[in-house]
């Protein structure tokens, strides 16, 4: 599986939701993706790419797209 | 009395401040009753290497030594970052390291203040902050806050480190809320005047006031507090969380 598989993955499962959706998605877009939901995607993000994100970037991650950009400084590159 | 039926059996545990006093007493409990522990402290000394040597060999149990200084945020990140890269689950953390401070705050410098703070509070959510992530994608975990009664009643002399449990308290109760969702419970401990290097500590002035407080007329004795956080640590407790439970013989 390609990390953006990987990446797609995870969001769809953590927010219930379609590829389509994905590139517009922002923090608080959809019912899942509330504070509680997100820390559960930080938790998913980071054991399936096994990486421990600093706080400061778990603060920023507002959007599907951020997440990516966030994820380059982990050497997950998409 | 010592609790032992093997009730962290599986369970891999966190101690902070596990060289002296309480901690030590944590440490030889949890392993009396098969916990792999992460034993940590400021510095290495023989005593304590000598210490951790002897308990793990006796209750045959893996304890392994982290060093760092609560006062250093970065040295807490670095050292905690092994925990990552041997992929080990952390079941249980008990924050128990902390400093005493007591004087009337007339003769307290704010400095001061803040460096209780920083050990007994600031440095603590640290921990938390990392530790419960490892804990959220268990989706389980315990976390125990040693707090004091200080943080609850109030004595003169106590303003810098009472408020600083007072806050761990407070922080306590709302991590509780926040964490319940991923099935991990955090608690606190608020023990009385205990029989360890910290109470020596204590003008003997205000030693008496809270001894003669006490219901039992004594002093905890390390033991009796470390039975408490078995008890919180392990499965017995699954539906306790936000609390704090004295452990001060009755005031």
């Amino acid at each position: 599986m390609t990390n953006i598989e990987k990446y797609n993955e995870i969001f769809a499962n953590c927010f219930q939701i379609k590829e389509g959706q994905m590139s517009k998605l922002t923090y608080q877009s959809v019912e899942g993706w509330d504070s509680v939901g997100h820390m559960g995607l930080i938790a998913a993000l980071e054991e399936s790419f096994d990486i421990m994100l600093d706080t400061d970037d778990i603060i920023d991650f507002s959007s599907y797209e951020k997440g990516k950009e966030i994820l380059k400084k982990y050497d997950i590159i998409f | 009395m010592t609790l032992s039926s093997k009730l962290l059996e599986n369970k891999t545990v966190l101690i902070t401040g596990a060289n002296r006093g309480i901690g030590k007493v944590l440490v030889e409990t949890f392993a009396l009753n098969g916990a792999s522990i992460w034993a940590c402290a400021r510095k290495e000394t023989p005593d304590f290497i000598e210490f951790i040597r002897d308990i793990s060999s006796r209750h045959n149990v893996l304890i392994r030594i982290l060093y760092f200084d609560l006062k250093n945020e970065t040295e807490i990140k670095e050292s905690l970052k092994v925990l990552i890269t041997e992929k080990s689950k952390i079941d249980v953390l008990v924050n128990n390291a902390g400093v005493f401070h007591g004087g009337l705050l007339q003769m307290t410098t704010i400095n001061t203040i803040k460096e209780v703070f920083e050990i007994n509070f600031f440095s603590q959510l640290f921990i938390i902050q990392y530790i419960s992530r490892l804990m959220i994608k268990q989706k389980s975990g315990s976390i125990i806050n040693m707090s004091s009664i200080a943080g609850m009643d109030s004595y003169p002399g106590y303003s810098a480190y009472g408020s600083s449990k007072a806050a761990l308290i407070y922080a306590t109760k709302t991590l509780a809320k926040e964490l319940a969702p991923f099935n991990i419970r955090i608690n606190a401990i608020a023990p009385g005047l205990t029989d360890t290097d910290m109470a020596l500590e204590m003008e003997t002035k205000a030693k008496d006031t809270m001894l003669n407080n006490s219901v039992m007329q004594r002093l905890a004795k390390p033991n009796e507090i470390a039975n408490t956080a078995l008890f919180l640590a392990s499965d017995l407790s699954t539906f306790i969380n936000g609390q704090v439970i004295r452990v001060d013989g009755g005031m």
